[in-house]
């Protein structure tokens, strides 16, 4: 018999939305399958088992922005990749989160002065909500950001829109 | 064969557009300002015959050159009047390469393609010819390979300029 058959007969369960529904968009942050550089490999091993970023409720990996909560930029953006991002971003649905992980996504990293097709940061074509440091970052690094986007999630309230600065 | 041995054949030969060969040396100790050079043995060939070289190349039995491992230019400096393209021969029979360099003008650069003898030199022609401005005369498909198709200015000469933005992007 399943445990929980039968155990809140006659009972009420009360909470409050924004916990409840906080409590649910934090454990459910979809990233899109997105890797744009050497930043990716460190992403695929926190998707793997050692790492297992599935414990966030992260681990669900969307091959369509249209699915996806949370963009990981992963590596250096260039101009003709920009343009890309862009849509993509637009394609996904509300609410939606963007970690720029690493320090070609976060300023450009080692191609600031002479990469002449570099974006000298994600933030310059979308909203970013979490910045990751490292070249690349570790597993461990993504994952402390990853966490650092559930507390934000959880700071936030349902009846305001959450605060996007760019 | 060793580089001396190609070099020497192609000379016999009568190779059209075979110029002269360069060897890596030691500075000199009497004069201060000669710093030697480094790098592999090279033949120099004319532009204007760089096809007909490389179908020698190509088509003799004893160099056997099957493989154009790779085709590249470059600005030796921002003063100089000259573009460098380089290529890399290859010989996957006869196990030896060759290095070929054909200097060309900056003003109005060109050279002729080699994408019909050597198929693999299409994408490094488009490639070059989008960072240095060099022209492939009659390359068949001569699209940007790597930059935006609107991009400005070519990235890889000395006196290049950073674009100040780009579609509404800031790029400092």
């Amino acid at each position: 018999m399943p445990i929980l058959q039968n155990a809140f007969e006659e009972n009420l369960l009360t909470t409050k939305v924004d916990w409840l529904l906080n409590w649910a968009k934090l454990n459910s942050v979809w990233p899109m399958t997105f890797g744009l550089a050497c930043c990716a490999i460190e992403m695929m091993a926190v998707g793997a088992a050692h790492h297992d970023i599935d414990r966030f409720g992260a681990g669900a990996f969307r091959a369509t922005p249209r699915q996806a909560d949370l963009m990981i930029v992963a590596g250096t953006v260039n101009f003709k990749m920009a343009e890309r991002i862009k849509r993509l971003y637009d394609q996904m649905p509300h609410p939606k989160y963007v970690i720029a992980m690493g320090a070609c996504a976060t300023g450009g990293g080692p191609y600031y002065k002479y990469g002449y097709t570099v974006v000298k940061g994600v933030d310059r074509v979308v909203p970013v909500d979490v910045y990751i440091a490292g070249c690349p970052p570790r597993p461990e690094a993504l994952l402390e950001g990853l966490m650092a986007l559930q507390r934000k999630i959880r700071a936030t309230a349902v009846v305001r829109k959450p605060a996007i600065t760019a | 064969m060793d580089f001396q041995g190609i070099y020497d054949h192609l000379k016999a030969k009568d190779t059209p557009g075979l110029l002269t060969a360069d060897h890596p040396r030691l500075p000199d100790p009497e004069n201060k300002k000669d710093k030697g050079r480094f790098g592999s043995p090279f033949v120099e060939v004319d532009p204007q015959h760089i096809c007909e070289f490389m179908v020698a190349c190509r088509d003799d039995d004893r160099l056997g050159f099957d493989l154009l491992a790779d085709l590249s230019a470059a600005d030796p400096a921002e003063e100089s009047e000259e573009f460098w393209v380089l290529y890399q021969l290859l010989s996957i029979n006869h196990r030896h390469r060759l290095m070929v360099k054909s200097r060309i003008s900056k003003e109005g650069a060109n050279i002729n393609t080699l994408s019909g003898i050597f198929r693999a030199a299409q994408w490094h022609e488009r490639e070059c010819a989008e960072m240095f401005g060099i022209q492939f005369n009659g390359h068949p498909d001569p699209r940007n390979m790597l930059l935006p198709d609107d991009w400005e200015g070519y990235p890889l000469r000395k006196d290049y300029e950073f674009p100040e933005e780009y579609h509404g992007i800031s790029c400092v």
